[in-house]
């Protein structure tokens, strides 16, 4: 036998009894039963013992001895929860106005909070379709700024625009890389079926690969096959439908007009019929050509390095290992360059980040805004917690009116806690409401913010079995969140206090005030961010661009050759028309896409340097047509038959870009620029060709009669419309193969805005909104604080207080708070807004009348709000007040 | 006599806290018991014996001293009340009387 004195009883049947018995015969059985075990001991081995001692653990489960689990008294809450709900009922329907401040304000909160709920939803469900999303990525060219291989800093945002040789050379290369797919830049063509000719803007010419990586279904035709073979078209559903009517389109042909650079002009066959693409594709197409015909009539391309104009996508295997293939690239672009000092680099980009996390320039398609995202999730929260805010200060401002309620719950034996689910549970009631209204205000104004966001919203998203454990946990935690302060505070009452009759609670009042200029807080910064908006919009669209805009017709021919061939005639037979003040042709205009060019010059001293900028090619009127000033020098002219050829116009910065600061002095000094040799005519006063978000960029206005894309005509501003549909007519007449699309510059040039805009606008609904809300709350607090002054209104009065001392002595107390509001919103919206301008290279000064102005709005909002309620006590009789008790 | 009925190992037990006095405790009563009975009794049929006595007011209880062999626990000692007195009183007048209205002829009959 071991020594027994030292053997302790088994751990386990100990806890298991500490759990099940009562807690009050735990320490005389405990001893017994270590007593028992003890003597045991002496007689038996320590196993026996032990197992004795178990045994008898398990026999000490009677009933008699059980803990009770359950409650002990017999209570059915059934009639309590009832009469909490009758409680509740009749507390909303005897306070309609709180209650109906307070129900709809919330739904407003949760209303928006949904909305931008699915804003964000559908913003963050782009590519999510694409089955393999997980395994697809894409590169991205850019240039190093050093030739030193340590220096890694870029010289500019990468593009996604790339040369077409990196994709079979990384296919090559990488066995981990399964599928390449290449596909070029946006094309516009012009196809015909008959006499069905339209100009589609979105159609890419396109690898035979794009099926087995892109989730895209192909209705008919072949997969693997459809795009293999030059001059095969694959078309979207809508769009054979737009050509074929309801025949069957497969096997028809179509004839294509050439895209400028790609020599694809000829008959397509169409051998794949596709689903029309989903909504919340990252770049999107009516129609693909097959990449092979690209390659066929230009072959060359696809051996050059520096030629760019192809997205390169590809499929990855699961070996695939994102950090070390990151690092074997730079030692791929050296190896495929054969050039160990080259600048060019390459960069890897996940399919689930180009829509909302990509930096690179030229995307093939429009890109998303995260930061937007950001705030507008941001104000919908502003909003909500303002409607919050408004219903805890209503119900502690009232909790005054419980107080007996809960004084008389208390001493008939109500626990703390079964006051406190009593609140939460009123909360909940209210915040069920609040969602039944949100759900109602969602549904009216659904079309609206699909006007506001520019964006299709699909109800659908919202009306799914998912949402609802999301909309039951939101309302919970709103519930929560907006209840649990009443609850605390009015379940904290003491039960003689209350019944002997307390009146105020002065940690209360200053909670109130605290939140109240919370609210107001977040009001006035939502005004005064409105108002910047506002000017900063205003201020690009009001500022002088150094181009002319108004009334600018333009039409977008795509480069087409017939019509270049014919450019003398329009122009002669436009300006014949007296309406009309001049035509010009360009390859661009301010506002649209153009390419980069580097050119040497000559500076000064001597040598020729190598520079790179932006180009526009123009006709010869350009520059007056547009209005552009010249500040040195002489514009192109008929005059001079070499300016077709070895003349060139620059702008401002363009001259300093090369060194010249005075830009009489770049004046006939000697240029080279693809392939052309000649002097600088003349230099152009530097005008906004992108938006303002930008700085005026350095750049080249070559002469190019026969390659231009754009017709210009400035025409005079009255009867614009029938001067309109007299170019249409001498449009059909002299172009009849190509259809009249035309468009005003200024309205192609503010659409570089369309973010911004969409920013004011929501801004503005939703400050809007949100002070609405402030308002209604502090509108039902005043009324509140009114009311529970009746009284001592009605003795001043009698005492001699005249009209504007009462209305003062109502008012005082908000306005201090809405000053109070005033002075915190400022230094914040001063910050944020600086942060917002840094966005453009154009900006207004913020000055401090706009804060003036947003805290004036506020103050007078509140003051509005505020004196119907004062203005009715002072005027009530003090009889009446007086009288009844 | 009705309302507080005294099952048969109750009122073996309660008697058996009357006989050991200022001793009753837990153990101690179980060890007694189990001596007169001679066969083995768990802890938790006396524990819940004296529980329910105590509920029905026969007996009363209070901590007495802590020993080490208990683990420093404290033992509950158990009186009985002047009621439980009373009752094992009348239990014993009633049991006696009928013994002795039973014919002789009758025990000595079951007897053989």
């Amino acid at each position: 036998m071991s020594t027994p004195e030292h053997s302790q009883p088994p751990k386990w049947p100990l806890r298991l009894m500490r759990f099940f018995l009562r807690t009050e015969y735990l320490e005389e059985i405990e001893g017994d039963m270590e007593e028992i075990f003890q003597d045991n001991l002496h007689q038996y081995s320590v196993r026996k013992a032990k197992r004795i001692y178990t045994w008898e653990m398990f026999k000490l489960l009677r009933p008699v001895l059980l803990r009770n689990f359950k409650s002990s008294y017999t209570f059915t809450p059934y009639a309590m929860y009832k009469n909490y709900f009758l409680i509740a009922w009749r507390n909303l329907i005897k306070k309609k106005a709180y209650s109906a401040i307070n129900i709809f304000g919330l739904g407003v909160g949760i209303a928006c909070c949904f909305l931008i709920f699915t804003f964000v939803q559908s913003e963050l469900s782009y590519d999510t379709y694409h089955t393999k999303r997980d395994r697809i990525y894409r590169i991205t060219h850019g240039t190093r700024a050093s030739e030193d291989p340590r220096n890694l800093s870029k010289e500019g945002p990468s593009w996604v625009w790339g040369n077409a040789p990196v994709g079979p050379a990384l296919k090559n290369d990488f066995p981990e890389i399964e599928k390449v797919v290449q596909f070029s830049g946006r094309a516009d063509v012009l196809l015909t079926n008959d006499d069905k000719k339209y100009q589609e803007n979105g159609v890419f010419f396109m690898d035979s690969t794009v099926f087995d990586v892109f989730s895209w279904d192909l209705l008919q035709g072949d997969p693997k096959t459809a795009l293999v073979n030059p001059y095969s078209i694959v078309l979207t559903e809508s769009t054979a439908r737009k050509y074929f009517g309801n025949e069957n389109a497969l096997g028809k042909t179509l004839k294509g007009s050439n895209s400028p650079g790609r020599a694809n002009e000829g008959q397509y066959i169409v051998t794949g019929i596709m689903k029309d693409l989903p909504s919340n594709s990252h770049f999107k197409f009516n129609a693909l050509l097959s990449l092979s015909t690209f390659k066929k009539s230009l072959p060359e391309i696809f051996e050059t390095w520096d030629y760019v104009d192809f997205y390169t996508y590809f499929l990855v295997n699961e070996k695939f290992n994102e950090a070390a293939f990151k690092q074997k690239l730079p030692e791929f672009v050296k190896r495929q360059r054969k050039d160990p000092k080259t600048r060019y680099v390459i960069e890897l980009e996940s399919l689930n980040d180009v829509y909302l996390k990509s930096d690179a320039d030229r995307q093939p398609g429009e890109t998303g805004s995260l930061s937007n995202m950001y705030v507008f999730s941001i104000i919908g929260l502003f909003i909500l917690v303002i409607a919050m805010i408004n219903f805890m200060n209503l119900s502690t401002a009232r909790s005054m009116e419980r107080s007996k309620e809960v004084g008389i719950r208390k001493s008939i034996g109500a626990a703390r806690s079964s006051l406190i689910s009593q609140f939460l549970g009123e909360s909940f009631v209210i915040v069920s409401l609040s969602m039944i209204t949100a759900v109602i205000l969602v549904v009216i104004s659904l079309p609206f913010v699909t006007g506001l966001t520019g964006k299709e919203f699909e109800a659908g998203i919202l009306i799914h079995w998912k949402s609802v454990p999301i909309i039951l946990g939101a309302m919970l935690l709103i519930a929560f969140v907006a209840g649990s302060y009443p609850a605390l505070v009015l379940s904290g009452f003491s039960p003689v206090h209350v019944l002997k009759g307390m009146t105020k609670s002065a940690s209360g009042v200053n909670l109130r005030r605290g939140l109240v200029v919370f609210q107001f807080s977040l009001s006035i910064l939502l005004i005064a961010v409105t108002i910047i908006v506002y000017t900063q919009m205003n201020h690009l669209l009001d500022k002088d661009l150094g181009f002319d805009k108004e009334s600018m017709l333009v039409i977008d021919y795509n480069y087409d050759e017939a019509v270049n061939a014919k450019s003398q005639l329009l122009k002669t037979r436009l300006e014949e028309n007296p309406s009309i003040v001049s035509a010009a042709f360009s390859r661009s205009v301010p506002g649209s896409f153009f390419p980069y060019a580097g050119t040497e010059i000559e500076t000064k001293n001597g040598e020729m340097k190598m520079m790179g900028q932006p180009i526009f090619e123009v006709g010869i009127d350009f520059i007056p047509h547009f209005g552009l000033e010249l500040v040195a020098g002489r514009s192109y002219s008929r005059d001079f038959p070499a300016d077709s050829s070895s003349s060139l116009v620059i702008n401002e910065a363009a001259a300093k870009q090369y060194g010249y600061k005075n830009a009489e002095e770049i004046v006939g000094k000697k240029f080279s620029q693809w392939g052309r040799n000649g002097v600088v005519i003349g230099v152009v006063k530097d005008f906004n060709f992108t938006s303002l978000h930008q700085k005026i960029e350095p750049l080249t206005l070559p002469f190019q009669a026969y390659s231009s894309r754009y017709l210009s005509i400035k025409v005079k501003t009255e009867d614009l419309t029938k001067t309109v549909q007299q170019v249409g007519a001498l449009w059909s007449e002299i172009e009849p193969h190509r259809p009249f699309l035309y468009s005003f510059l200024d309205e192609d040039f503010n659409r570089q805005y369309k973010d911004d805009f969409i920013f004011r606008k929501l801004f503005t609904t939703f400050s809007c909104l949100a002070i609405a809300i402030a308002c209604l709350g502090l509108l039902g607090l005043a009324t509140y604080m009114a009311e529970q002054r009746t009284k001592e209104i009605g003795i001043r009065k009698v005492l001699g207080a005249d009209f504007r001392t009462i209305v003062l002595l109502l008012s005082s107390d908000f306005i201090k708070l809405v000053v109070i509001a005033i002075l915190i919103a400022t230094p914040v919206a001063w910050y944020v807004m600086n942060r917002w301008l840094e966005g453009f290279a154009y900006r207004v000064e913020i000055s401090l009348w706009i804060f003036v102005l947003a805290g004036f709005i506020a103050f007078f909002i509140v003051a509005l709000t505020i004196s119907y309620q004062s203005i009715k006590s002072a005027l009530m009789n003090p009889v009446t007040s007086l009288r009844s008790e | 006599m009705k309302k507080t009925k005294l099952g048969e190992f109750e009122e073996l037990v309660l008697l058996t806290v009357a006989a050991l006095q200022h001793d009753a405790y837990g153990v101690e009563i179980k060890r007694e018991l189990e001596t007169r009975l001679k066969e083995r009794l768990s802890v938790g049929s006396i524990q819940s014996a004296l529980k329910r006595m105590e509920e029905k007011g026969f007996l009363t209880s209070a901590f007495g001293e802590a020993t080490l062999k208990r683990g420093g626990k404290r033992k509950r000692i158990y009186y009985t009340t002047s009621h439980a007195l009373k009752v094992l009183e009348e239990m014993r007048a009633i049991r006696a009387d009928l013994w002795s209205s039973i014919p002789l002829t009758a025990s000595e009959l079951k007897m053989i």
